[in-house]
C-alpha cells in the first residue's frame, strides 16, 4: 500500500463509527507510519466533524413533532397472527352456521303442497289438543268453538290429525262449523311442517 | 406501552434526523417538513410489516428517500465512478472553511451537488448509517454508494474551498 491508496481509502474514513469496517485497517495502520498521510487525515477529519456539526446544527421548525403526531393516521394493528385466527375463527363460524343451516332445513322441512284427499273427523283442535275432547258427545262445543274462530282439524281413520284452513286471508271456519264432529271427506294441499300437517281445503264431501 | 406513546417516542427520536436529511435533499424546509410527515404517516400506515426494531431507523431514511425520488425528476444522472479515478483531484480544505461556512451556506451548496450524489453524501456526514445501511436505504450496491460518496465528497469540498462568499460563524 502506497500513500495514494491509503487516501483513497481513508476519504470515507469518518472516526468511531467507521472503526469496526475492516475495509479501513490497513489504510490507518499505513497513516500511523507516514507523518504526511496522518496529517492529511487529521484535517479530513476536523473537517468531516466541521461539516457534520453544521448539518446536526439544523433544527426543524417548532412545533413539527408535534403536528406529525396530530395527524397520524388512525392505526390499525395488523398483528398477522391475530389476523388469522380471526380469519380462522370467521371461516369455521360461517361452516357451522351452514351446517346449522342445512340441518335446520332437513329438521324444519317443509313439504312442498301436495293434494290429498282425507275422510275422518272434523275437530276442534283446540278441545281435541287440550282434552282430547272429539265424537258425537262434544259436537255442540265443537260447533261453537269452531264458529267462533278456533282453528278446526280433521282426524284421518289412521289417525293423523290435519288443520283444515281455507285460501291464506280467507276463513272456512263457519263452512267446517257444520261439519263439528261429522265423519267427511275433504280434498285440499297438504302442507308440512315440523311435522305439523295442515290441509287447504278445497272441497268437503259429507259421506 | 400503547400504540399512541410508541409513535410519538419514534417521532422524537429520528424526526430531527429525517428533517435535516429531507432538508440536505431538497433545499426547502416546507418539502423537508412535508417529507417527513410523509415518512412518518406511511409508517403509522405500514410500519406494522417491520418485524425488527433495530431497523426502523433504516426504514425511515429509506422511505424518506423514496418520497423524495417519487416527487422529482430524476435528471443529470451521473455514470457511476470508481474513487481511483478521482482522488488524486481531492482538493485539500482547511478544518477551517468548513468551521466558518454556517449550515445555510453548506446547505446551498449542498443543493447544487447532482442529486444522486446529495443523498449518499447526507447520508455518510449524518453519521447515522454504516455504508451497508446507506447502501440498503438508497437501494444501491455498497460499491457505488462509497463511489458516490466520495465523488461528491470532492465536489463538496472543491465548493466549500472556491466559495467566496462571506463566512459567519454558526451559532
Amino acid at each position: 500500500m502506497n500513500t495514494r491508496e491509503a487516501k483513497q481509502i481513508l476519504l470515507l474514513y469518518r472516526g468511531a463509527i467507521d472503526d469496526a469496517d475492516p475495509q479501513f485497517r490497513a489504510a490507518l495502520d499505513y497513516a500511523k507510519s507516514d507523518p504526511e498521510l496522518s496529517q492529511w487525515l487529521r484535517e479530513q477529519s476536523e473537517c468531516y466533524d466541521a461539516i457534520r456539526t453544521k448539518l446536526r446544527a439544523i433544527e426543524p421548525p417548532v412545533g413539527l413533532s408535534e403536528k406529525i403526531v396530530r395527524r397520524r393516521p388512525i392505526p390499525f394493528a395488523h398483528d398477522w397472527s391475530r389476523i388469522v385466527q380471526l380469519a380462522a375463527a370467521i371461516f369455521i363460524s360461517a361452516s357451522v352456521t351452514g351446517l346449522l343451516l342445512k340441518w335446520s332445513e332437513r329438521r324444519h322441512h317443509v313439504a312442498g303442497p301436495q293434494e290429498i284427499v282425507v275422510t275422518g273427523e272434523v275437530l276442534d283442535m283446540t278441545c281435541y289438543i287440550a282434552s282430547n275432547l272429539s265424537g258425537p258427545d262434544h259436537a255442540k262445543c265443537a260447533r261453537i268453538c269452531i264458529r267462533s274462530g278456533e282453528p278446526a282439524g280433521i282426524k284421518a281413520r289412521d289417525g293423523k290429525v290435519y288443520l283444515l284452513t281455507g285460501e291464506p286471508g280467507h276463513s272456512i271456519n263457519a263452512e267446517l262449523a257444520e261439519y263439528a264432529a261429522q265423519v267427511v271427506t275433504i280434498k285440499g294441499k297438504q302442507s308440512v311442517r315440523d311435522g305439523f300437517a295442515q290441509l287447504q281445503v278445497e272441497e268437503i264431501r259429507k259421506l | 406501552m400503547s400504540a399512541d406513546v410508541e409513535f410519538e417516542n419514534l417521532v422524537k427520536l429520528y424526526y430531527r434526523d429525517l428533517y435535516r436529511f429531507g432538508l440536505s435533499l431538497t433545499g426547502s424546509e416546507a418539502d423537508a417538513a412535508d417529507l417527513t410527515q410523509q415518512t412518518f404517516y406511511i409508517w403509522a400506515n405500514k410500519g406494522y410489516q417491520l418485524h425488527k426494531p433495530a431497523s426502523v431507523k433504516g426504514w425511515l431514511f429509506t422511505t424518506l428517500h423514496r418520497e423524495f425520488l417519487k416527487g422529482c425528476r430524476r435528471r443529470n444522472r451521473f455514470p457511476s465512478e470508481s474513487i481511483d479515478e478521482h482522488t488524486q483531484d481531492l482538493p485539500s480544505v482547511p478544518a477551517d472553511c468548513a468551521h466558518q461556512t454556517d449550515s445555510q451556506t453548506l446547505l446551498r451548496i449542498l443543493g447544487e451537488i447532482a442529486e444522486d450524489f446529495r443523498a449518499p453524501l447526507v447520508l455518510y456526514y449524518m453519521e447515522d448509517l454504516s455504508y451497508k445501511e446507506i447502501a440498503d436505504v438508497l437501494a444501491l450496491p455498497l460499491g457505488t454508494v462509497q463511489s458516490r460518496i466520495a465523488r461528491a465528497k470532492i465536489q463538496l469540498l472543491r465548493r466549500l474551498s472556491e466559495s467566496n462568499l462571506p463566512l459567519e460563524e454558526a451559532k
